[in-house]
């Protein structure tokens, strides 16, 4: 039943505030016009005199002292009283007498009550419900009692108005369960009240601004009413003067109280400048603190920090200051430099330090100055190296020679130091440079060379990790114009290549001129000379076992140099080094091994040892084997390992054609060394053996122990079937698997070295298989037509036969003499042998035969019955020319007699019962050697 | 006067403006109550309107708390976000830093309502002056993405969008209710229990 145009307020702004607030009601039906309003209440309180209204929707009011949460009702002529959907919400607004307010506020009763207290109005500034963090009342159901806060904070107190006001005690009291996020917040909120609290007045102004321009238009209105009224005259005049009066009068009074406060004031600023800057004041003496302490970085970030605020101050306190600032850095700055110029840093202190220069914005280019004396420190580190050892080489050559051609005292000081070399390995440990240790001592090219690559393997990585930061940019300074720093870089670059190719030539050019000196002879003398020239006395080369050392050292040297990536020329350098030494390695060890093989001849014991399967053997074809097994060993790592990058070193045509020539040799040299003992072996065994630095020691034993049966040398003959049975079996056994050996690892060619080895072996053993066939033929046969003649014997004239004639059997006996020889030595030849022999000893007889003129039936008879006895006696080493012989010796001889037959056969078999054991020999080769030698003793 | 009270629809949705200060949230609220728009600018402290809505067929009321964007009053958001149902999170496309800090706003919701899903509304608004936009409707629209909330684009000032955004926000408040009642049907008195120790 409501009037159909009721006032109805939908919407209030703000919904809250203080008496006084400037509230915008809007709504429906609020008023035809302002005379249409006759009633505003706002929580109860009639507020239609501030009302204003602007349109039927919309009405300006100021609220009034009506506290709590209430309708806002607008009562208008044509629809009556009002409803509202939304309310405002008043409150009073405590404040104390230094916070701005855009509103009047009652103070009377704050401001008695403070002072019937008698305490200063400011202490209270806050209402005791309102919370400075801003923080809601979500999370305080269990607060803590104050005994407990007592008991936490003894002489504390909660209350922020008090002198012994606790934080802690304040939020355990009252945000006991905030969590931390809100904790945060809240002290955002503080801090945004505090600095609002000393903006104040823009805060005040901004939050009020219509409040304020109200005034100002009220202020202007009240000017132009003056204005008009015109009451400018004696009235304003006396005003003015008044106010004069007052205004004088009042600063009069508090004079004396503004000035001491204008001094406290000027002093509190000056006290806040030294505290706010502060930093730069101490600067100086924190950097000098700093430095001492090495934490450059903090100097460094102090020094830009300074740089950024005050380095255009102008204020004069400041600019003397980062004067001595400055001045305090310059001095860092080129103490900086200095150390970075120190070699001895590793490569991280470097790029700290580079790092830190180039933050310090220094002149010039640290880094590359860094690198540059990088490189001339290594250069030096390698010279000097270089000095030393040759200084050092040269010394110990001098006491060598001076001991050498000095009193004859340490001659034979060395003589008996050089046979026992037991005793030269114990005085290895000991320090004293006398000549017999020197030779046993890591001779000075391998530590030279081991130190050169210390040298190059510790320093050289840093230094190239240097220059790849460098040119990567990790330096790069930032105030550089980027293009033209681009191009001092590429011309840098290319310096730095031509740093590092020379750095590493001169590594290259110091070991070759140590190992590889013929590699050197196309440079220049005064660079020869820059390289060092190693005495070339044959006592400074260095022995084959360092060697493989000295390549394994450089190997892993430039192995771990490749890994960094170097530039090709440098490491083309370096590859080209390593390839050269492995295969003068190579080379060498070849050499010596054949030298060694060479000289095997002075370790003959003639001590046979039989084994069943290569007969009778003395040590050499043993020692030989060994000796080339261990060389293979040597050059296993050298040769045939190749790391990841290497050439393979049989790869180039030459050096495999001279490896393969080299290991024939090597193959051959035995083959001399045997011939040499079995033609001319050493009269004497010479004490000193002059390559037994090799195997000193146990060679040297087994030499010494053969110098008790020195005078025990073969005869030639016996020399000879020992030195075949070698021969043959190195040909069939050692070769072979020294050929095996050879392939499997990795030698290419060896057929063809096999080829020739196996051609020179069976010369050899040709040779020796003659010469002994001579030796042991010759006197049997010569010996033959005297005996067989002895006693006048005539073929014509002999008398009936007896039995085989004595001739016959002691040609036997010498034939099972050699046999026994051979089969003692080796029963493989005796076949070979006894052909041979039983050979040369048919065509004598068959001569001899032929020689006879004429053949008496006796003679006949005699002839018929030795030929039959040798014949069979020698049926097992027959062959084709002796059954020839034979029959030509037998068509030679008349024939016999009925009787003279049987007679014949007679005599052949009592010969045979008779001579039974030594025929045993002619037998097959099964006869054991016992037997052999019953037969053997027995004659 | 007991017949308009009574006339009231019971259903009230509290939706409540967020978003940096300048960013048109009471020009949004002005326009959408009285289809007014406001030319100059007068920060808001804290406003307070409702009215009656026809929300497809029902007659509800809307309730709509214009908050102050200023940081002056950020601590004070945390009592009235704790009231609001539904939340219209507004910024200016011209301005990168009110997008910036809607952000914050979705934060500080979040951690008050302690519910991700909340209803919840990105309104770009001012796109009249669309030739200084700094926000791009992309960015705008994937942050909306990652925050699994619907996106829309306003104008106050030539009405654009403006009663959608408050219709579909009262949807989705509506149907979030629904649901809380389904689930809740037998819980509540356990809630209400819990609710009552809390205010203890």
């Amino acid at each position: 039943m409501a009037p159909k145009n009721m006032p109805l307020v939908t919407g209030v702004s703000p919904k809250e505030g203080p008496p006084g607030t400037r509230i915008t009601i809007r709504g429906e039906n609020l008023g035809l016009d302002v005379r249409d309003l006759i009633g505003l209440k706002i929580c109860g309180m009639d507020c239609l005199l501030f009302a204003e209204w602007i349109s039927p929707s919309k009405i300006v009011a100021r609220t009034g002292a009506g506290k709590g949460k209430g309708d806002v009702q607008v009562f208008t002529k044509s629809g009556g009283k009002g409803t509202c959907t939304v309310g405002f919400r008043g409150y009073f607004l405590q404040i104390g007498p230094l916070q701005e307010s855009a509103m009047w506020i009652d103070e009377s009763q704050t401001v008695r009550a403070n002072l019937d207290h008698g305490r200063p109005s400011a202490a209270a500034p806050l209402k005791e419900e309102e919370d400075p963090l801003g923080i809601s009342d979500e999370g305080d159901r269990a607060k803590m009692t104050e005994g407990e806060l007592l008991e936490l904070f003894p002489e504390a107190s909660g209350n922020m108005s008090l002198e012994n006001f606790s934080p802690g005690w304040y939020l355990l009291e009252n945000h006991h369960n905030a969590s931390f996020e809100d904790l945060k917040a809240g002290l955002a909120y503080m801090q945004r009240k505090a600095s609002q609290r000393s903006e104040g007045p823009i805060t005040v102004v901004r939050s009020n601004l219509t409040a304020i321009l109200d005034c100002l238009d009220s202020l202007t209105k009240t000017y132009e009413k003056f204005g008009a009224d015109d009451i400018r005259g004696k009235c304003m005049d006396s005003y003015a003067v008044l106010l004069m009066q007052a205004k004088s009068c009042a600063d009069g009074l508090f004079q004396e109280v503004l000035g001491r406060k204008d001094k406290a004031d000027s002093t509190r600023n000056a006290l806040s400048v030294l505290t706010k800057f502060r930093f730069l004041f101490h600067l100086p003496l924190n950097m000098q603190r700093n430095i001492q302490k090495g934490d450059y970085n903090i100097v460094i970030n102090d020094f830009e920090k300074a740089k950024s605020l005050f380095s255009d101050t102008d204020v004069k306190v400041f600019r003397k200051v980062y004067k001595e600032v400055e001045r305090r850095i310059a001095n860092f700055r080129d103490m900086l430099h200095k150390r970075l110029l120190d070699p001895n840093n590793t490569l991280d202190e470097q790029n700290k330090l580079i790092s830190y220069l180039t933050s310090l914005e220094c002149q010039g280019d640290p880094a590359w100055e860094c690198l540059v004396s990088q490189q001339a420190h290594l250069i030096e580190l390698l010279e000097d190296c270089k000095d030393d050892h040759l200084e050092s080489e040269r010394t110990a050559l001098l006491a060598d020679a001076a001991n050498t051609q000095g009193t004859p005292g340490s001659a034979t000081k060395r003589k008996p130091a050089s046979a026992s070399p037991g005793a030269i390995f114990a005085a290895k440990g000991k320090s004293d440079l006398s000549a017999g240790g020197w030779r046993d001592r890591t001779p000075q090219k391998v530590m030279y060379i081991e130190d050169l690559t210390d040298i190059m393997t510790e320093n050289f990585p840093d230094f190239w990790k240097l220059g790849q930061a460098y040119f990567s940019g990790e330096f790069n300074r930032t105030r550089d114009v980027p293009e033209k720093g681009f191009k001092s870089d590429t011309s840098k670059h290319s310096k730095l290549k031509q740093m590092i190719a020379e750095l590493v030539g001169l590594f290259a050019n110091f070991v070759r001129a140590a190992f590889l000196p013929e590699s050197l002879e196309n440079a220049a003398d005064s660079e020869r000379e820059k390289f060092g020239i190693w005495p070339t006395v044959a006592k400074s080369m260095v022995a084959g076992t360092w060697l493989p050392h000295c390549v394994r050292t450089i190997r892993s040297c430039v192995a771990n140099l490749a890994g960094l990536d170097l530039t090709g020329d440098s490491m083309i350098i370096l590859q080209d080094l390593a390839f050269d030494l492995r295969t003068n390695c190579m080379f060498t060890l070849l050499k010596q091994a054949i030298a060694d093989v060479k000289s095997l001849y002075n370790k003959q014991t003639w001590a046979v040892e039989t084994d069943d399967e290569s007969g009778g053997t003395t040590q050499l074809p043993a020692l030989f084997e060994n000796i080339v097994s261990e060389t293979v060993q040597h050059l296993h790592e050298v040769v045939v390992l190749n790391k990841p990058g290497e050439p393979e070193i049989f790869s180039q045509r030459p050096i495999q054609k001279e490896a393969t020539v080299l290991c024939t040799q090597l193959l051959q040299a035995f083959a001399q060394c045997l011939e040499q003992l079995a033609y001319s072996p050493p009269l004497h065994k010479h004490p000193l053996d002059v390559r037994s630095s090799r195997h000193s020691k146990a060679a040297a034993e087994r030499e010494s122990e053969l110098d008790d049966d020195e005078d025990h040398l073969p005869s030639l003959d016996k020399r000879l079937i020992i030195m075949l049975s070698d021969c043959n079996h190195t040909l069939h056994a050692v070769i072979p698997r020294i050929i095996d050996n050879l392939n499997k690892h990795g030698y290419v060619e060896m057929n063809k070295a096999a080829k020739a080895a196996q051609n020179t072996y069976k010369e050899l053993d040709h040779k020796l298989f003659e010469s002994y066939i001579e030796q042991k033929s010759d006197p049997i046969i010569g010996a033959m037509e005297p005996c067989m003649y002895r006693g006048g014997f005539s073929w014509k004239t002999c008398p009936s036969p007896t039995g085989v004639r004595s001739y016959l059997k002691e040609n036997l006996m010498s034939m099972i003499e050699v046999h026994a020889e051979v089969f003692s030595i080796s029963p493989k030849f005796v076949g070979r042998v006894m052909g041979k022999v039983t050979e040369a000893v048919v065509e004598e007889v068959t001569r001899l035969i032929h020689c006879v003129d004429i053949f008496g039936a006796n003679g006949a008879l005699q002839a018929r019955l030795e030929l039959r006895a040798f014949k069979e006696t020698a049926a097992l080493y027959s062959s084709k020319s002796t059954d020839a012989c034979f029959d030509d010796a037998f068509k030679c001889i008349p024939q016999l007699s009925k009787e003279g037959n049987k007679m014949l056969e007679d005599l052949l078999a009592e010969f045979q019962s008779r001579m039974k054991f030594q025929l045993m020999c002619f037998r097959a080769v099964g006869v054991d050697t016992k037997t052999n030698r019953g037969v053997h003793s027995s004659c | 006067m007991s017949k308009a009270k009574t006339q009231q629809p019971a259903v009230i949705h509290k939706v409540i403006m967020v978003g940096s200060g300048g960013v048109g949230k009471s020009a949004l609220t002005l326009q959408f109550m009285y289809e007014e728009f406001v030319e100059d600018y007068e920060p808001t402290k804290a406003d307070s309107y409702r009215k009656k809505v026809v929300l497809d067929g029902e007659e509800v009321q809307i309730d709509i708390l214009d908050t102050a964007g200023q940081e002056d009053y950020a601590a004070i958001r945390d009592n009235y976000f704790r009231t609001g149902e539904g939340f219209l999170c507004v910024f200016s496309i011209k301005e990168q830093e009110s997008f910036q800090a809607t952000q914050e706003f979705r934060e500080q919701i979040l951690r008050v309502k302690n519910d991700e899903n909340i209803p919840f509304l990105l309104v770009g608004n001012m796109i009249d002056l669309k030739d200084q936009r700094q926000v791009t409707y992309e960015e705008a629209l994937k942050r909306a993405q990652e925050w699994r909330v619907p996106y829309v684009e306003t104008s106050a000032k030539t009405c654009v969008n403006v009663d959608k955004v408050f219709y579909d926000l009262m949807r989705e408040i509506r149907s979030r209710k629904m649901e809380a009642i389904r689930q809740n049907n037998g819980k509540q008195k356990k809630r209400e229990k819990k609710r009552k120790c809390t205010i203890l």
